[in-house]
């Protein structure tokens, strides 16, 4: 053994030279991502007085908590090759019922807990078809956020329904705890799972595994299809936990509650450096695009600049980020 | 040779039809514990077929296995396995961006578990995979490397290594060299030695007949779906088994003198 050994180690020193390159452009997303964001945030703590302020700070983390949660789930469904195009719908669907449910008197647990489940069983339907039926994710998604967004229409007709503001269940969106906002605290909580079981559990290896080789993951012998199945199951009930957080902010539930959320939380990841194309995620990447998303939108309207400029900027930078990303990742596959 | 010798494997009679081919024609296989067979056949000669018979991948029309004298029937490569009939599938077992570690555990990864929720134990994982690699001499600098971003050579080595991790009695390898680097054809094929030398028994398929000078101990030859000749690798030569492969007294430029010398017998 030790003569292969010597033989061998000039490549091994050629492959160990590589390594902390390889690991600073294996991270060079999240590098990236976090330089606009700095970028971003200092060119608006300077450019207003209002945004480098703690009471907005912690409004910028209240707001943007439904699109965090979602996202970090959204991330597990991107790593593993999918899509979930449904989640906008979801969040409408979810603030709906659960206004409508408060107002037939249910109480404000057991509402919470019908929309979780609601949200789980909506995902399982759609991973059904993706994970069982073979059917692309986007169409999968796609038909289900005209359905489910649909059913939400249906059932109120199109108005908004209000949340009677002295429930309970308003808490959820509008109490501070610890002098921070009830929805930054479940996000950080949400944040906190979903970094643990992408990167310190099995489940999290194996989606990660899906992403790059299913087949591998297959003949391991682990559940691929049960594995697909629950990252909708996962998204679907965290897009119905950012619907309860919006319906109990806004004191009620809107059928056009989300329009185009679905959108805004795969920017987020996409903006992370996970990759559309699957097996590569990172879920610190996702809350640094998430909150890119956010320091964007407020710091725009407190610049007193048209809150229209915002997808125009928002659009701009991620296809900039991308494409950093994509020169930098190729350029590391080519030199080798 | 004798019948009352007690093989790692024996197959006798396998036949296999694939609508108007026939694919296997009454072939029989014997393996010894330990021993690394190479075989070998032109396209189409069988010999994936027959290793998918081994590995549980293809069920034969006709014949009989019989793994260390006990008769079995295999319908999914997971019986095969269940056997120890291990099979390394070139690019379909690795997942480019995961580590080398994960890689080498995927599926059977090291848990523990914390408040009945069960996490990966990443310290034993690259401890265990230091040791296994360092036992089979596969060298690869750092366990935490992705797989995208190394050689040829070393995935094929994780993609063997991982398959010997299993602790097999059979170990199947499909042109395990074929597009590998010189460097790293020596290195893949030390790693056979390696593995047969723990008591794995070993079938190489490979058209690189000079490989099978440097780590088989027998060599069986197909054609056209059936055994033709069976060698020890010390009584044949290169231009004997171009010969035996083409079916004729074939005059190959790549079976004289050049190859003879390059390949010691």
């Amino acid at each position: 053994m030790s003569d292969v050994t010597s033989t061998h180690s000039a490549q091994s020193q050629r492959v160990r030279a590589g390594t902390w390159r390889d690991a600073v452009l294996a991270n060079g997303s999240v590098v990236s991502i976090a330089l606009f964001f700095l970028i971003v945030s200092v060119i608006f703590s300077v450019a207003t007085d209002a945004f480098l302020t703690s009471p907005n700070l912690l409004n910028i983390l209240r707001q943007s908590a439904p699109l965090l949660i979602v996202a970090a789930a959204m991330t597990f469904v991107i790593t593993t090759g999918g899509i979930d195009l449904s989640v906008g719908s979801v969040l409408a669907l979810v603030a709906t019922l659960s206004a409508t449910l408060l107002q037939l008197g249910l109480p404000w647990p057991l509402v919470i807990l019908a929309m979780l489940a609601l949200g789980a069983l909506l995902g399982a339907v759609q991973g059904y078809f993706v994970a069982y039926e073979g059917i692309p994710a986007f169409i999968v998604t796609l038909a289900g956020l005209s359905v489910i967004r649909g059913v939400a229409l249906l059932i109120t007709g199109g108005y908004s329904i209000p949340i009677e503001p002295g429930s309970p269940f308003t808490v959820l969106g509008r109490a501070w705890l610890l002098g921070v906002p009830a929805p930054a605290l479940i996000a950080l909580a949400i944040l906190a799972i979903a970094y643990i079981a992408f990167n310190e559990t099995p489940f999290g290896r194996y989606v990660t595994g899906i992403g790059a080789n299913a087949e591998a993951v297959r003949r391991a012998g682990v559940n691929t299809r049960l594995t697909t199945l629950f990252v909708y199951v996962i998204s679907a009930a965290a897009a119905a936990l950012a619907g309860i957080i919006i319906a109990a902010r806004l004191g009620s539930g809107s059928s056009n509650a989300g329009q185009g959320f679905e959108l805004e939380v795969i920017a987020a990841v996409v903006l992370g450096g996970t990759s559309l194309f699957g097996g590569r995620g990172t879920i610190v990447g996702t809350v640094l695009g998430a909150l890119t998303v956010a320091v964007i939108g407020n710091g725009l309207i407190l610049a007193h600049l048209s809150p229209f400029l915002t997808p125009i900027v928002t659009g701009t930078i991620i296809l900039i980020a991308i494409w950093l990303n994509f020169r930098l990742f190729r350029g590391a596959v080519r030199s080798r | 040779m004798s019948n009352s010798e007690t093989y790692r494997v024996r197959m006798s009679g396998i036949s296999k039809r694939y609508n108007a081919i026939q694919t296997l024609d009454d072939v029989s296989l014997v393996l010894r514990p330990g021993e690394v067979l190479g075989l070998v056949g032109d396209n189409g000669a069988g010999k994936s077929t027959l290793s998918k018979v081994l590995s549980g991948a293809v069920v034969p029309d006709a014949g009989t296995i019989e793994i260390d004298g006990m008769p079995v029937t295999f319908t999914s490569p997971a019986e095969a396995r269940a056997a120890r009939v291990e099979m390394v599938y070139q690019d379909l077992s690795l997942c480019d961006t995961v580590d080398v570690a994960g890689n080498l555990f995927l599926g059977r990864e090291p848990r523990r578990r914390i408040a009945g929720i069960s996490f990966l134990d990443k310290k034993r994982m690259h401890e265990q995979t230091r040791q296994m690699l360092d036992r089979l001499g596969i060298v690869i600098a750092d366990t935490r490397l992705k797989v995208e971003n190394l050689s040829g050579g070393q995935r094929q080595s994780i993609a063997i290594g991982r398959a010997a991790s299993f602790e097999p009695s059979v170990l199947i390898m499909d042109e395990p060299t074929a597009a590998l680097a010189v460097a790293e054809v020596e290195a893949v094929l030390d790693l056979i030695r390696a593995v047969s030398a723990r008591g794995v028994s070993v079938i190489l398929i490979t058209h690189r007949l000079q490989d099978l000078f440097l780590v088989c101990d027998r060599i069986q030859v197909m054609y056209e779906g059936r055994n033709v000749a069976e060698r020890l690798i010390g009584e044949t030569n290169i231009e004997d088994v171009v010969n035996l492969i083409v079916g004729r007294k074939f005059n190959a430029r790549s079976a004289t003198n050049a190859y003879r010398d390059g390949a010691p017998a």
